[in-house]
């Protein structure tokens, strides 16, 4: 039916000046943080662009490869600390320790999931455990390239060519570009041919197989660029901060961007992102409610990570679809008030692959 | 120290005489019983619902933490104090199981695992609210030691032999010759038959958490008068107990105690040729060794897997 397709481009132009519009609100915020608390409020939200990238790549591992990792701390970690030795202690560009960060922890990537994506069940989680583990040990110990416990300072500020990063804005934007990057890339990923295989072994990995899906191939390849968004956020965090430690890349840090993937929900990049934000700004409850107290923000801080957790296990039981459902139910409701006055059900047969 | 013969030579020139290699491998065995108590918590709750639990570390915290509690605050004698300890951890893994996993009715094991995950940071962060965040210690059992061939060995240690003898023999007796146990080990075949001849998977599910978390429990009972205890020690112990059940071969008892006993080898072993520094990377590299050069573990048959 025409009439139908038409609605359904009349819809897609819906969601595209939805993005839009997001896009450019993430884009001019800057310029509204004014005061005096302006350089931390942009420092938080830096951080925020920061998670976000990293998640993006756990949203495609957790929400479309249907595989959980428990070791993305010890990536974002491979990265600062390769972007770190590169810049700092090499005296390379920003750009080579950004090259850096991003062979490394393709490297590793590859390195993990080849051998444990070839068995089924849940190893990957382990695997990446260990992983974790074992790199924070190397983080602290290998101390003649890491710094030791104490850390690493004197990263240098990023840079591209003779610009240098400098302000809190420009190092928003940049981290908010790349994070929209990311997204774009992660975009075109599960709305091309690797997407519809994601989706099919979702449904059934045996159908899947059975349709010619290289299964383990494509559960690599989406552990491996999931690895590599780690790892430039960790190569952007070093540069930003100027300063990196082993108490950062924890196994406490893996399993928040886990909450963070799994109230996002599946099969969706704006869930993920939007949870993103929303966890990331429980430890900063003073930069959405200024003037909040002392008090009660200790009590914040010190519950924090029951918060986390208890997002994990409520969300898994009673919102198994997360952020990205209740975002999908909204939408179906929008597109059946907007486009079809009618009211009838075919709304629904549309649902799953909104981005 | 006396020998200078070097019978064992080591890497840094380190030079190991026998009872001092004695030494180490106590050392390993007792650390190896504590892994072994782990794993087997990690078999049984994955032979009931096939998935990895990974709070099951903190059952060995609170075996510690509960334990120290009942001995200190409510001043109970330190047997009265440990029962407690570690009958209260077995209620909190039935609890986490009525609470946690059994709402999710389908049984996804990648939604099971989440869960376990985030039960195990909000059991340490509770238990850091509860207890706080400094290291607790327990009076050991029996003080001091016992020589062996040349090698010292705290009497502790004997403890820690024993519980965990004492919970493999049980264990085994249970599965073989009660009607739990049987109940038990044919869900874990087959859950649908079982169900046909009027077994309660559920029910099931819920003992085998419980059971698992009193095997942590005794665990961190037997360990904490040595190592002592804290809220955040329970992920260690986790990773390191399912490194001994993959060794071993996960979805068996025997071979989880074995994986256990070998794991502590290998890593008293380590430290005795190689370094201490890196003590705690060999068990997550054996870890990672063997899942991927031989998942089934070093004692399990092969069970090649069925597309």
């Amino acid at each position: 039916m025409s009439g139908r397709s038409l609605n359904i481009s009349r819809f897609l132009t819906v969601r595209a000046a939805i993005v839009a519009v997001l896009l450019l609100v993430v884009a001019v915020l800057p310029l509204f943080v004014t005061g005096t608390d302006a350089r931390y409020v942009l420092k938080v939200l830096t951080f925020v662009g920061i998670n976000v990238l990293i998640v993006t790549g756990l949203a495609l591992l957790f929400g479309y490869a249907g595989q959980v990792s428990l070791g993305h701390a010890a990536f974002y970690g491979l990265g600062a600390y390769a972007s770190a030795y590169v810049t700092a202690t090499l005296g390379m560009p920003w750009f080579v320790g950004l090259a850096a960060a991003i062979a490394v922890t393709a490297l590793g990537g590859l390195a993990l999931a080849v051998p444990s994506l070839r068995l089924r069940g849940h190893y990957l989680a382990m695997a990446t455990l260990g992983f974790g583990e074992i790199m924070r040990i190397v983080f602290v110990e290998a101390s003649s390239i890491t710094g030791g416990p104490d850390g690493f300072s004197g990263i240098p500020l990023p840079s591209l060519g003779s610009f240098v990063f400098a302000t809190p804005q420009s190092i928003y934007w940049l981290v908010w570009g790349v994070a929209a990057l990311a997204i774009m890339i992660s975009y075109n990923i599960v709305s091309g041919r690797p997407g519809r295989s994601m989706r099919a072994l979702h449904g059934s990995e045996l159908g899947a197989m059975a349709s010619g899906v290289d299964l383990v191939g494509l559960k690599v390849r989406v552990f491996v660029i999931s690895a590599v968004f780690a790892g430039v956020a960790g190569s952007l965090y070093a540069a930003t901060v100027g300063f990196v430690s082993p108490s950062t890349f924890t196994f406490h840090f893996s399993v928040v961007l886990v909450a963070m993937a799994v109230l996002g929900g599946t099969r969706s990049l704006a869930g993920p992102a939007a949870a993103a934000i929303l966890l990331t700004l429980v430890s900063f409850p003073d930069i959405v409610l200024p003037g909040l107290s002392r008090d009660i923000l200790a009590v914040v801080q010190d519950w924090e990570v029951d918060i986390y957790a208890l997002v994990i296990i409520l969300v898994v039981l009673f919102l198994p679809e997360g952020i990205a459902g209740a975002g999908r139910r909204v939408l179906g409701l929008l597109r059946r008030g907007v486009v079809e006055p009618s009211g009838s059900d075919s709304g629904t047969g549309q649902r799953g692959d909104e981005a | 120290m006396i020998s200078s013969t070097g019978l064992f030579q080591g890497r840094h020139g380190k030079t190991v005489d026998t009872p001092e290699l004695l030494q180490f491998a106590l050392a390993g065995l007792k650390n190896g019983s504590i892994y072994a108590l782990v794993a087997l918590g990690f078999t049984i709750v994955y032979a009931s619902t096939g998935v990895l639990n990974f709070a099951q570390g903190e059952f060995v915290m609170l075996g510690g933490m509960l334990s120290v509690w009942a001995y200190s605050t409510l001043g109970l004698p330190l047997p009265l104090a440990g029962l407690l300890g570690v009958l209260l951890t077995g209620l909190v893994g039935v609890i986490f199981e009525l609470l946690a996993i059994r709402p999710r009715k389908d049984g996804d094991p990648l939604a099971l695992i989440i869960i376990t995950v985030g039960g195990s940071m909000l059991l340490s962060s509770l238990a850091r609210h509860l207890f706080g965040p400094t290291e607790k210690a327990l009076p050991r059992f029996s003080e001091g030691s016992v020589n062996i061939f040349g090698a010292s060995l705290e009497r502790q240690s004997l403890w820690i032999f024993g519980i965990a003898a004492v919970a493999v023999v049980l264990l085994t007796f249970m599965y073989s010759y009660t009607r739990l146990g049987k109940a038990m080990r044919a869900c874990a075949i087959d859950r649908n038959a079982a169900r046909l001849v009027g077994i309660e998977p559920r029910m099931m599910v819920t003992l085998s958490f419980g059971l698992a978390a009193i095997l942590g429990g005794l665990a961190g009972l037997a360990t904490t008068p040595l190592t002592q205890t804290a809220f955040n020690v329970g992920p260690s112990f986790g990773v390191k107990g399912f490194a001994a059940a993959i060794l071993g071969g996960l979805g068996n008892p025997f071979a989880a105690v074995l994986g256990g006993l070998t794991l502590g080898l290998l890593e008293s072993m380590s430290v005795a040729f190689i370094s201490s520094t890196y003590k705690d990377a060999i068990s997550l590299i054996i870890l990672l060794l063997v899942l991927f050069v031989r998942p089934q573990g070093l004692f399990g048959g092969s069970s090649r897997q069925k597309v």
